[in-house]
């Protein structure tokens, strides 16, 4: 069996084989589920995609960056800012769609990882991490600097894209109810929004405002995640919104042209669900991205990130060189923060400073490390672990009545401290940790990855 | 041109903050080879608790030396509990868990005293001082700050230059193992300047916030510009730290009047980046690295 | 005096001393000889508490040193000066000096420091100098004169003469021999140079493979040709 997976580009097809099967489960298991699952299943999908990033970064190739949730906001607002002003692809001239903003903003992530990867090459351990830590607060900040391009402060709305099938521009009469000043008079132009659809903070906070309140069931997950910018707790995330975003398919119904329900009570059968396509494209670009980072990894180029991290002068000596692994870790690392980001910006339906602060960063190094810091399953249980935490926190402070103030804080507190036992007493986390009890129990030596 | 200069007399006092915070992240960089990226968690706290004594007491001295105690006691906790039963060969460890002390702190303020920012009473007057027929851009308490920042810069480096724990630090700094071979205890030492690094933070934290409102994330900002500061001042340098603080603050107060507050953290990361892409090792640093 | 008995120190598997035994009386110097790897290095870090032995101990006038920090074996009065250049470049020779006492009285770090002032008067000349605009002899001087700041009942040298020119060892040597005649402190000398090692020693000690094979007098030990060819490679 395993003979046969030794021709060359047999690894190639193994890896395309697992990733597709692990694909097709989850899809299932994804149209299986109520629209709240399918919010979560989204949201680790999107940390896995990042944290693969960051396993190759620092697991692999050992430079703790702090940087990756100010690259995923690159991912984001070059996926809010053309799907918001192109009609057109430029150049190619081909109409737009979803697709073409997640190809570029995959583009813009591979160019800034290579820009700061030709920085970062050059630093040493807490140098890197104080540029990515500068990173991490500033590349949000720049925002502000084009409150036109970017909204500033309080962000941008992005109503992308989602009926059945394609990924392309919503159509227009779905916006004619909108509530946005200039847009609603403008019926000959395709109803993208354009800069003046930046709304307040205030004015977001009620769903009426909200110019595609009727047109998708996301919108509530709008209000919860714009004000805060902690992203580390899932409390900023619309859950109970979310929840309640099923049966107001139901309830606006009449104005989606889409959903003739057949009468039948299954709401998760009857139309289409926006929380289960965007889980889907989340779990797609997941599962991309976790070939991408398979093929690496168990590849020629892993052996190379891991033998610069272990002694960077030695693998000099043999021909390797450093700087370039380095940068290729970075760049790496980086078009998976863009992809990320571009889910992520579609989830929230929304791009703004604080969605991508420095609580993101934090929070993708913690579910690294806690996940296991060189281990891409390791990022997927990261993903889960950042996902699942806070909702169970919630259920306890629900039946132990805690105040808000903990609650709200609960999450982090036990993050930062499961960090630092993490890195005490397994600095593997839960995957090597288990690898470690596995090798002990059949007493072999622990294999790498 | 009089608003240039007014902005560059009030960055002073700004600057004098970031320089403070620098200085305890030197402090600990050079004994340890760790940057301690939990300092501004645990100057929150220790300013949170300040802000408590001074609510109840109304007292702005007692209120400072309880957070500088409280920084002592912090830093010691930090040092015995995360750092010192770290492996040395473990640096992305040592990084990453600062960072988990960072999440932890924040969390634990955030639980304490509420994730909401709150003000912290002005202790002095916070008014441009009237002189020479006109209104200075510089207010008492900015002197205050002044002047206590000089006073800790002074009372360090005579604690360094002068005192045998001032030599007996530098040596465990520069050779922990001829330290120890001297018969210097270098793991008391390294905790004392954890210690020292709170305490200096601490007062840090006690300065700039009544400038600004106090919430958990706060002083995320005041990290960024601190380490920029160490960072192009060497990382090793204490002095570096000092010009280098002042340096960052007069430019972040420049670019805030001329443009918008908005826009500092982007001049910080520029700053940050360039001098990394020029000298890796800052500007006050040593003419070469020294393999760790 | 100085009493090794049976020690041994293992790294995993690899046995870098093996029931090592040696007596080093006081005024006296002892001579540890014997190719790279044999064990010298492990010896004097062993003894000077970097290194934890797996069996055996040693004690200083029947106090045990061995299992403590070498903090304490400093204070009970063994002062090692390592291999390599194991002053602190950054500080002055007054406080590479000052360091080396730090932990006794002031009065009584006034008079050691005049002692070595004595003895390496160009250190005395050098006083406020970094370290690291010393030449490489006087760097050894002020390394052994941070050693003596303790006041030892026992130097421990380790390769003194590594990267330095032979007259200057010859030089530095000489001091240690006068210093062992005079305060009757008991020198531990290791060296890869057995020559010039066993010239200045009383007694001789040839290390193989972390194994005593001979001890004896050192001139004896320095007419044994066969000892030379086998052990010593010259």
């Amino acid at each position: 069996m395993t003979s046969l997976l030794r021709f060359p580009g047999g690894r190639l097809v193994g890896h395309a084989a697992f990733v597709i099967i692990i694909w097709f489960l989850i899809m299932r298991l994804n149209d299986s589920v109520d629209p709240l699952a399918n919010y979560y299943i989204a949201l680790v999908a999107m940390y896995a995609t990042a944290m693969f990033g960051m396993v190759i970064l620092v697991g692999l190739s050992g430079q703790v960056s702090l940087g990756n949730g100010a690259l995923m906001a690159v991912g984001g607002y070059v996926f809010a800012v053309t799907s918001l002003h192109w009609q057109t692809v430029p150049i190619l001239g081909v109409p737009w769609n979803g697709w073409w903003s997640m190809a570029f903003a995959a583009v813009g992530g591979i160019v800034v990882g290579l820009l700061i990867g030709g920085i970062a090459a050059r630093l040493r351990g807490p140098y890197l991490a104080g540029l990515t830590l500068g990173l991490a607060v500033g590349v949000p900040a720049i925002a502000n600097r084009f409150p036109e391009l970017l909204g500033g402060e309080s962000g941008l709305m992005i109503t992308v894209p989602y009926p059945d099938g394609g990924y392309a521009p919503v159509e227009e009469e779905v916006f004619v109810d909108g509530t946005v000043e200039g847009q609603s008079g403008d019926a000959s132009s395709v109803a993208v929004p354009s800069a003046e659809a930046t709304v307040s903070p205030d004015d977001m906070l009620t769903l009426d405002n909200f110019p595609a309140a009727d047109a998708s069931a996301a919108a509530p997950s709008v209000d919860a995640s714009v004000s805060p910018d902690d992203m580390l707790t899932l409390d900023n995330f619309p859950a109970a919104d979310a929840s309640a975003a099923a049966p107001s398919v139901d309830a606006s119904s009449g104005d989606l042209g889409a959903t003739d329900l057949s009468g039948a009570g299954d709401l998760i059968d009857a139309g289409f669900i926006i929380e289960r396509w965007q889980a889907g494209l989340a779990i797609t670009v997941a599962c991309i991205a976790a070939f991408i980072a398979l093929n690496l990894v168990r590849g020629r180029q892993g052996r190379v990130w891991r033998a610069v991290r272990d002694d960077s002068i030695a693998a000099a000596v043999s021909g390797i060189s450093p700087a370039k692994a380095k940068v290729s870790a970075f760049a790496v690392s980086s078009l998976f923060a863009a992809l990320a980001g571009a889910v992520f910006a579609q989830i929230l339906s929304y791009v703004g400073p604080g969605a991508f602060g420095l609580g993101l960063s934090l929070s993708l190094l913690v579910g690294v490390v806690l996940g296991g810091r060189s281990s891409l399953l390791g990022a997927v249980i990261g993903g889960l672990l950042l996902v699942w935490l806070p909702e169970f926190v919630l259920s306890l402070a629900e039946r132990g009545g805690w105040e808000d103030q903990i609650t709200n804080n609960a999450p982090n507190l036990i993050y930062g401290l499961l960090v630092v036992l993490v890195v005490l007493l397994a600095p593997g986390g839960i995957v090597g940790s288990v690898q470690l009890l596995i090798s002990k129990v059949t007493r072999r030596a622990p294999k790498g990855v | 041109m009089t608003s240039f200069i007014d902005y560059l007399i009030g960055g002073v006092s700004n600057g004098a903050v970031i320089a403070l915070m620098a200085i305890a992240l030197v402090l600990i960089w050079r004994a340890t080879r760790v940057v301690n990226f939990a300092q501004v968690g645990q100057a929150m706290f220790t300013t949170f608790v300040a802000l408590t004594v001074q609510t109840v007491t109304g007292s702005w001295v007692l209120a400072l030396a309880v957070a500088m105690v409280a920084g002592a006691i912090l830093g010691v906790i930090v040092q015995f509990l995360v750092l010192r039963p770290m492996r040395r060969a473990d640096t992305s460890g040592a990084i990453i868990a600062t960072f988990g002390v960072l999440i932890a702190l924040q969390a634990a303020v955030g639980m304490i005293w509420g994730g909401d920012a709150q003000a912290y009473p002005q202790p002095f007057d916070n008014a441009g001082i009237v002189a020479f027929g006109r209104i200075w851009p510089i207010s008492v308490y900015d002197l205050v700050v002044i002047g206590v920042t000089i006073l800790l810069v002074v009372a360090l480096s005579l604690l360094f230059t002068r005192t045998s724990i001032g030599l007996a630090m530098r040596a465990s700094a520069f050779n922990p193992e001829v330290a120890r071979l001297s018969g210097v205890r270098v793991s008391r030492v390294l905790t004392f300047g954890w210690a020292l690094a709170g305490v200096v933070g601490a007062v840090a934290g006690v300065l700039v916030a009544p400038s600004s409102t106090v919430s958990p994330t706060t002083f995320d900002i005041l990290l960024v510009f601190a380490f920029t500061a160490a960072v192009i001042g060497g990382l090793d340098s204490l002095v570096g730290a000092v010009a280098l603080g002042v340096f960052a603050g007069l430019v972040i107060s420049l670019v805030s009047g001329l443009s918008n507050s908005g826009n500092a953290p982007v001049v910080a990361l520029i700053l940050l980046a360039l001098s990394l892409i020029t000298k890796p090792d800052g500007v006050f640093g040593h003419h070469k690295a020294r393999a760790v | 005096m100085l009493s090794i008995t049976d020690l041994t120190v293992s790294y995993g598997p690899v046995e870098a001393l093996n029931g090592v035994t040696i007596s080093v009386p006081r005024g006296e110097i002892t001579a540890v000889i014997g190719a790279n790897g044999a064990g010298k290095s492990t010896l004097m870090r062993t003894l000077a508490g970097l290194v934890t032995p797996t069996a055996g101990q040693a004690t200083l006038d029947g106090e045990v040193i061995t299992r403590k920090s070498p903090e304490d074996i400093v204070r009970m009065g063994v002062a090692l000066v390592p291999e390599g250049r194991s002053t602190i470049p950054e500080l002055t020779v007054e406080e590479n000096l000052r360091l080396g006492g730090l932990w006794r009285a002031k009065s009584d770090r006034r008079a050691a420091q005049a002692e070595v002032f004595d003895l390496f008067p160009v250190l005395a000349e050098r006083q406020r100098m970094r370290a690291d605009t010393l030449s490489g002899g006087e760097r050894q001087q002020l390394a052994i004169g941070r050693a003596l700041m303790s006041n030892p009942k026992c130097l421990l040298l380790d390769e003194p003469s590594l990267g330095l020119a032979p007259l200057i060892v010859t030089q530095i040597l000489h001091l240690v021999r006068r210093l062992a005649d005079e305060t009757r402190i008991a020198v531990l000398l290791v060296e890869q140079n057995a020559v010039t090692a066993l010239r200045m020693a009383d007694t001789g000690v040839v290390l193989n493979l972390g194994r005593i094979v001979q001890t004896g007098p050192a001139s004896e030990i320095a007419s044994d040709e066969k000892l030379r060819h086998a052990y010593l490679g010259y």
